[in-house]
């Protein structure tokens, strides 16, 4: 009797325990359906993001071969006038009075300043079209090398100062494009002090290398600072000091291809400090170790 | 023409690029008989005797074609094309003229058997350089197939 009672009543259990299984797979699977579900919506949404990317990257394209193709086009009219003011030049010369010539020289003047501003557009362009290689930089060698670039072309009577600057993974012809810009800048915006000071520093801090060009040059009013880095935008006219206003937008584009910021300071008359940030070498063969 | 053997073939269709080109040339003493064409079309049918050139000796070849890239109707890299294809006329050096060193029609070029390619400067004495240089090589120095 005892055993058909204990009998009755593990029956009744695993009749118990069926229900509890059954409810479980119930449980189960509506939860593989709701995944499922996730899932359908996680793709859809993830193909929605790509038909964007695919979208940014097309207009972006187009406005790049855009700005590609008109200073292209550009420089077709702008050899002409060049040539033909030479030839005005060569053959007529006899014939041309000062105010002539001297009208004459401002016409080839601005030719050849267009001519920059296309080239300096093309550069700019061209940045984003293409990719970047980085190696292990030597940026105190690369100072160095664009030092003596500078001093050939340029006369000036800055003095210059920098030691042991942090090495770097970046671009190399890029990150000198960078450095000469800067340095260039530097040069041009302090040439009209007594003495001017330019000095190149660099520093670890939370895990990258934050290099800094400053000057004590003419420096600029911190409420300008955005327009630093914009295409075309400047804060001096071309009488002051010249440029095409393409520089900086250069720079800024190049760090950001390196992932990297670019930032300034200054202060009207009293000089400028630009930084920008690069990969710290040694914390990246760290990891790689 | 008949008697003159054309030596420098010039290829272009804007006549400013055209004549400083020309005056390029003459600046860098090179003299040799030069013939402008304005277009593809033109070219092709003065490098096959065709059209308004019909009858012409094609076997007297010049020594170098400068070609421009960007044409209306038969642009160069047709032009170019036709040119290589060709035994008549795929011997001739053809230099090809663009307006940037970036242009993606110079790989194109070149994979069509373009022999160099020459950017034209915006600074007119830039380019004086350039075609001296240019003329200097495949003129004087370049011993053409015959």
């Amino acid at each position: 009797m005892i055993a058909n009672k204990e009998l009755a009543f593990q029956n009744v259990e695993k009749e118990k325990r069926a229900e509890q299984l059954m409810i479980a797979n119930k449980e189960l699977a509506f939860q593989n359906k709701e995944k499922k579900k996730r899932a359908a919506e996680l793709i859809d949404s993830n193909k929605e993001v790509d038909e964007l990317e695919k979208r940014v990257k097309e207009r972006t394209e187009d406005l790049e071969s855009f700005t590609y193709s008109v200073s292209h086009d550009l420089r077709t009219p702008l050899r002409a006038i060049n040539g033909y003011a030479n030839m005005l030049e060569e053959d007529y010369s006899g014939v041309l009075d000062s105010e002539g010539k001297r009208v004459l020289g401002e016409v080839r003047i601005n030719a050849k300043k267009m001519g920059i501003l296309i080239d300096d557009l093309l550069t700019f362009s061209r940045l984003g079209r293409k990719g970047i290689s980085n190696s292990k930089v030597d940026v105190n060698e690369l100072v160095k090398t664009v030092l003596l670039e500078i001093n050939e072309s340029t006369a000036h009577h800055a003095e210059i100062k920098y030691e042991n600057l942090l090495p770097t993974i970046a671009d190399y012809n890029l990150l000198k494009h960078v450095i000469t810009n800067l340095l260039s800048n530097a040069i041009k915006y302090s040439s009209k002090k007594d003495k001017p000071f330019i000095e190149i520093k660099s520093e670890r801090k939370k895990g990258v290398n934050i290099y800094s060009i400053s000057d004590n040059g003419v420096g600029f009013d911190m409420k300008y600072v955005n327009k630093l880095f914009g295409v075309f935008q400047r804060l001096h006219s071309n009488e002051e000091f010249s440029g095409t206003g393409v520089g900086l937008a250069i720079v800024e584009r190049i760090i950001h291809k390196h992932n990297g910021k670019v930032w300034a300071k200054g202060k009207e008359g009293q000089g400028a400090t630009f930084y920008f940030s690069l990969p710290d070498v040694d914390k990246k063969t760290e990891k790689k170790q | 023409m008949e008697n003159n053997t054309v030596e420098i073939l010039l290829i272009e269709d804007n006549m400013n690029d055209a004549e400083l080109a020309i005056r390029a040339f003459r600046k860098g003493n090179i003299n040799n008989n030069l013939i402008h064409l304005k277009n593809g079309a033109e070219a092709l049918e003065f490098l096959f005797a065709t059209g308004k050139f019909e009858g012409r000796d094609t076997s007297k070849k010049p020594k170098v074609i400068l070609l421009d890239l960007k044409m209306p109707k038969v642009d160069g890299l047709e032009v170019l094309a036709k040119i290589k294809a060709s035994d008549l006329t795929k011997s001739i050096p053809v230099v090809v003229l663009t307006s940037s060193s970036e242009h993606p029609d110079i790989e194109h070029a070149y994979s069509l058997g373009a022999n160099s390619y020459i950017v034209k400067p915006v600074e007119f004495d830039e380019f004086v350089k350039v075609v001296t240089e240019l003329g200097f090589y495949w003129l004087l120095k370049n011993h053409p197939s015959l």
